[in-house]
């Protein structure tokens, strides 16, 4: 059965509907069926694998990154950081003399980048008055559908790293 | 079968219908001939012609088809229209040149020679050139057929088409193709047989 | 008394004919149940006797095959031969023994319907002599049965009037070909036509009436042969004529005459053939000196310059072959026309040799084998003269009787109906014949079966002779018994049983062997099967011309067929006859018969201008009995059509499609006319296979031949007159609308 028509002259109807029982391309019913039942079943395999793929899944490694040093920012202050690639913006702020928080900057309604307002003591996304707290990410009002993905920090002497993303 | 060839000769016909009875008998078609028999002037002549269908290699009957009903197989058999498509348009009855498939109104469906395609499947002859009392239709090989005074050919000139059968028609020995359109036969130069239309 | 029981109308409707047009079980039973064998055996109908193999399922016959090993016609067949398992478990079949009764017929049993046959018989030969009773035969019975039906007469009834409907077909050829060569068969095989190089046909509408006989023709043609065709009529194989001579009706011998005087003129004989091989030429010759051209042209109304050219054709040629039929023999000069082309053969040397000679082509089934073996009035088995003394004292002995004891020859078939008509014939019992059809002057036929003291048939349906009757005894088809029959060529050949008669239905030789058993005859009829009585036949036929002693039936299963004479078991059959350049008559040689003019028996007149001739239409057979029972041989040619020329038709006013009385001295019957220019302008044609009002034998005449007792079927006068309203039996015909279409007059009329 061929797959490509050959270039002749004949017009396209005479090749599409050719009266010529070897030019025929009949599927017959046992085919069809039979190909329905492989893909079925193929699809169903598939489905399968998916699934056992997700179940037996090793949590992902993250990369340990250096943030900022201990006394670096002052209570209620920001920086800004990329965790876990270059492409991921992050922001930590310092809520007491004791507590760091960070978490991904990119709302998670249309990811824009939000900024934490010291007046009003919660992360604010500028794009559609979308609030986060900064106590856990939780979203206080507007658009966003998910809490911020928050990032683990941790004290290494001195310095404060990122060690892993929670909820992303 | 093989080496074996139909071919038609009505100058033989005597106009027994032997041809239209056997036919007939084939329960694929029930009670009706696929046969084409004429009485060419009976008033004036005793001249009689039997036709099957000439199963042409490139049927025109099949190709006007609108359902796609009729189909040509390998062997060169030109089928009868499939039951489950013919619509009973009568498309392939005006198409044919040689005026074979018949439209059977009660069935709303055309019906035609399939040359026995019960029998010659399985190497019989078809019942037709079976049972033919003068073998005005025969299938026989070659050889049989050079015995005979006429030849046979299977090139027919409508106009400008040209038109090769599998079913061979028995003509005079100089005659190569069987030209059917009066333009062939006069005597003017400005007209030029054969030439493809512009 | 013999008058029919109920109207004509009303036994018709009860017992048909009634076309059947779809094979027993239906079109689409073969697949859902095939055919359990093929038989190989062959047609029931005309003399050809093609091979066919018939498919049967159970006890029915349900299709056919062909069979293309079979030598004559290569599994060709003519369309009555491919409708003909069509009778089989047709619904106006006899399937029990019938009785008369005052309204009709009912049903008997066998005891009751054959006692009362025997009875009847007794107690009319009682009161009126053994001669007031007659048997009927037939040529499609096969030579077993008309064997059985010779001897039932002669020895268990003791009546010298036995004949049979043979009579009205190859009695002239018979007579002709015993008088020129001592012996009645074709002398060679149809092979031989294929090396012949001018081939006369005479009188034989050879494409309607033996189809397969056209394809020899073709092919002696495609290897340079040469046609010269004699009919009033251009048939179908005129086309392809190279010479058509349109000869008057009745004027035959004129032109073979006319013919040999042109070769004996040009000195064209073979006179060392003539001088070592034949006597009696100089009487012949001087006979002819009269038919010049120019006579013979006045009388035939064929060209003179064509019968010099015809004449020149046939006897330059090395090897010429005449086949000739029933148009030169059924006229009161039909032996003589027969003898008159014999001479052209025997002068021109045309005979013993391959792809020369003289042949008739037999037209009934076994009318070859019907005419051998005492069916005929004049005749012992063997084809042995029942005068002959030395023939009376062999079959007296086979039969077990003393010769006395065997009559002297009887009546013929139309001469035991005229007894019937004055009287001195009391009873009759009939097989497989339909004289109402059949014979000519049907008003004749019809009085003198109302004459008729008792009237038995054996038949398988109902024919209008039957109507007649006082005890129909349900006989069977040709594929219910087996035996042997013999085909125009002389070759003999098995009929195999394919089934056994259905319902009550018993085979014909039963019926006889009963019969003669209740007359008391038992013991000379010790018969189980139709075998003994072949084997019975052989003895009977031992050392006589038909010699069938070396034939059995497995040896015709081996070879296809055997031609007689086989003396021996080991002789392997005579196709050719003559080769040794002897004929059959004790001196050996053959014999020229002088022939001498005279005029038909019905001649033209100022009153009766127009010359009468009949004859037969392909898809049909005989009587019509069995053939108009089957619905697509009855719609290619459902009525008889008067063929008149257009010259003859303008006279009357008469157009194409017109309704006709055509009067002949005796009747008249109305038919439509179909106006063709192939027909002399001084002639028309009617086929006959019809009965009542559209039967041709209406008009025929009695006149007879007087050596063979041939009817002059051919020769009528007759006058016609348009007719202003269609006849009776047209409105009716009508109201059985044929589903296919009227194709006879050449312009297809679908009618739905």
């Amino acid at each position: 059965m061929s797959l490509f028509r050959n270039p002749s002259e004949e017009p396209l109807w005479k090749d599409e509907f050719s009266v010529f029982t070897s030019d025929e391309r009949y599927v017959t019913r046992r085919q069809f069926t039979k190909f329905l039942t492989l893909a079925s079943l193929g699809m169903f395999v598939g489905n399968l694998w998916i699934l056992l793929k997700s179940r037996f899944a090793k949590t992902p490694a993250f990369p340990t990154i250096e943030v900022a040093e201990l006394n670096e920012i002052p209570v209620r202050g920001v920086k800004l950081f990329n965790y876990p690639t270059s492409q991921d913006h992050c922001i930590m702020i310092r809520t007491s003399e004791e507590e760091y928080v960070a978490y991904s900057q990119k709302c998670t309604h249309l990811s824009c980048a939000v900024y934490y307002s010291a007046k009003n003591d919660r992360l604010e996304c500028p794009c559609h008055q979308g609030f986060f707290s900064v106590k856990d990410g939780s979203v206080l009002q507007g658009p966003p559908p998910r809490p911020l993905p928050q990032i683990t920090l941790e004290r290494e002497g001195t310095k404060l790293v990122a060690i892993a993303v929670k909820g992303t | 079968m093989d080496g074996y060839e139909f071919y038609v000769d009505p100058s033989r016909c005597i106009g027994c219908q032997s041809c239209v009875n056997a036919c007939a008998e084939c329960e694929t078609h029930r009670g009706q001939s696929m046969i084409n028999f004429d009485f060419i002037d009976r008033p004036g002549t005793t001249a009689t012609a039997a036709y099957v269908c000439w199963h042409c290699e490139e049927p025109t009957c099949a190709m006007v088809c609108p359902a796609d009903a009729i189909k040509k197989g390998d062997d060169g058999i030109v089928h009868s229209s499939l039951k489950p498509r013919c619509i009973g348009c009568s498309n392939c009855v005006l198409a044919c040149p040689f005026g074979i498939p018949k439209i059977f109104p009660e069935y709303e469906q055309m019906m035609k020679c399939d040359m026995c395609y019960d029998r010659t499947s399985v190497g019989k002859k078809p019942m037709c050139a079976t049972v033919c009392p003068s073998q005005a239709l025969s299938y026989v090989r070659s050889d049989e057929i050079a015995k005979r005074r006429e030849k046979p050919t299977n090139v027919f000139q409508f106009g400008n088409q040209r038109i090769v059968t599998n079913v061979y028609m028995m003509v005079p020995a100089q005659t190569d193709a069987l030209s059917l359109d009066v333009l062939d036969y006069l005597w003017e130069e400005s007209y030029v047989p054969f030439s493809q239309p512009q | 008394m013999a008058k029919a029981p109920a109207s004509t109308e009303s036994l018709l409707d009860s017992f048909g004919p009634h076309p059947a047009y779809v094979p027993p079980g239906g079109w689409q039973d073969e697949s859902r149940n095939p055919a359990e064998r093929l038989v190989k055996t062959h047609c029931c109908f005309c003399g050809q006797q093609c091979g066919i193999q018939l498919k049967v399922r159970g006890n029915q016959v349900i299709g056919f095959e062909p069979w293309e090993e079979f030598p004559f016609n290569h599994g060709m067949l003519c369309p009555k031969g491919v409708k003909r398992y069509m009778q089989g478990g047709h619904p106006d079949r006899l399937l029990d023994p019938l009785m008369r009764t005052t309204q009709g017929f009912r049903k008997a049993s066998w005891d009751e319907s054959l006692n009362f046959t025997v009875k009847r018989l007794k107690e009319t030969q009682e009161k009126y002599g053994k001669d007031s009773v007659a048997i009927y035969g037939g040529a499609s019975l096969i030579s077993e049965k008309s064997y059985l039906l010779g001897k039932f007469a002669r020895v268990a009834l003791g009546t010298r009037h036995i004949d049979y409907n043979g009579r009205l077909c190859m009695v002239s050829a018979g007579t002709a070909y015993k008088l020129a060569f001592g012996v009645d068969r074709s002398p060679l095989p149809w092979s031989d036509i294929l090396k012949a190089q001018v081939v006369l046909v005479a009188g034989a509408n050879v494409a309607e009436c033996a189809p397969i006989t056209t394809d020899y023709l073709w092919r002696c043609r495609d290897a340079g042969g040469k046609l010269i065709i004699v009919d009033p009529r251009m048939t179908p194989i005129c086309r392809n004529a190279d010479m058509y001579l349109p000869v008057r009706p009745g004027t035959d011998m004129a032109l073979y005459m006319g013919l040999l005087h042109v070769i004996l003129r040009d000195g064209l004989e073979r006179c060392d053939f003539i001088s070592k091989y034949t006597t009696g030429f100089d009487q012949v010759s001087e006979s002819v000196r009269a038919w010049d051209p120019r006579t013979a042209g006045e009388k035939t109304g064929v060209p003179p310059e064509a019968i010099e050219r015809a004449a020149q054709l046939f006897a330059k040629a090395d090897r010429a072959i005449v086949l000739h039929a029933r148009g030169v023999e059924h006229q009161s000069k039909g032996v003589e026309n027969c003898l008159a082309l014999i001479n052209l053969c025997l002068a021109t040397g045309n005979l013993g040799r391959e792809g020369a000679g003289c042949a008739m082509i037999t037209g009934q089934g076994n009318g070859q084998g019907g005419r051998e073996h005492g069916q005929k009035c004049d005749q012992l088995p063997g084809q042995r003269s029942i005068s002959d003394p030395e023939a009376r004292a062999h079959t007296a002995k086979v039969w077990g009787i003393t010769s006395e004891e065997i009559p002297q020859a009887g009546y013929t078939a139309v001469e035991i109906m005229e007894a019937i008509h004055r009287g001195e014939i009391k009873a009759l019992l009939s097989c497989c014949f339909n004289p109402l059809v059949s014979l000519p002057d049907s008003k004749f036929t019809q009085e003198a079966l109302e004459k008729l003291e008792f009237f038995g048939v054996v038949d398988f349906f109902m024919s209008e002779t039957a109507h007649h009757a006082d005890v129909i005894l349900a006989g069977s088809l040709q594929e219910e018994e087996e035996g042997i029959g013999c085909t125009n060529e002389g070759r003999v050949i098995h009929i195999q049983k394919a089934v056994d008669p259905p319902g009550n239905a018993k085979g014909d030789s039963w019926i006889y062997v009963e019969l003669a058993k209740r007359l008391g005859k038992g013991k000379y009829f010790p018969y189980n099967s139709t075998k003994e009585i072949y084997e019975e036949l052989r003895e009977a036929s031992r050392g006589g011309h038909a010699d069938y002693f070396g034939i059995t039936y497995e040896k015709i299963d081996k070879n296809m067929g055997i031609f007689w004479p086989c003396p021996t078991l080991d002789h392997p059959g005579t196709p050719r006859l003559f080769e040794d350049g002897r004929s059959f008559h004790p001196d050996g040689k053959h014999h020229f018969v002088v022939t001498e003019w005279r005029e038909s028996g019905d001649p033209v007149s100022e009153e009766f201008p127009i010359y009468l001739t009949t004859g037969r239409v392909v898809s049909q057979y005989l009587s019509g009995t069995q053939t108009r029972r089957i619905g697509a041989l009855v719609d290619q040619y459902p009525n008889p059509r008067l063929e008149i020329h257009p010259r003859l038709a303008e006279q009357y006013q008469i157009k194409d499609g017109d309704w006709v009385a055509i009067t002949s001295r005796r009747n008249e019957i109305t038919l439509q006319a179909m106006v063709v220019k192939t027909i002399r302008p001084d002639t028309v044609f009617i086929p006959y296979h019809w009965a009542g009002e559209r039967s041709a034998n209406k008009l025929t005449h009695r006149t007879l031949d007087p050596r063979s007792k041939i009817p002059e079927f051919k020769v009528s006068a007759c006058q016609l007159r348009k007719a202003d309203v269609p006849p009776d039996w047209a409105i009716v015909a009508n109201g059985h609308e044929s589903k296919g279409g009227d194709k006879s007059n050449g312009r297809l009329r679908i009618l739905r």
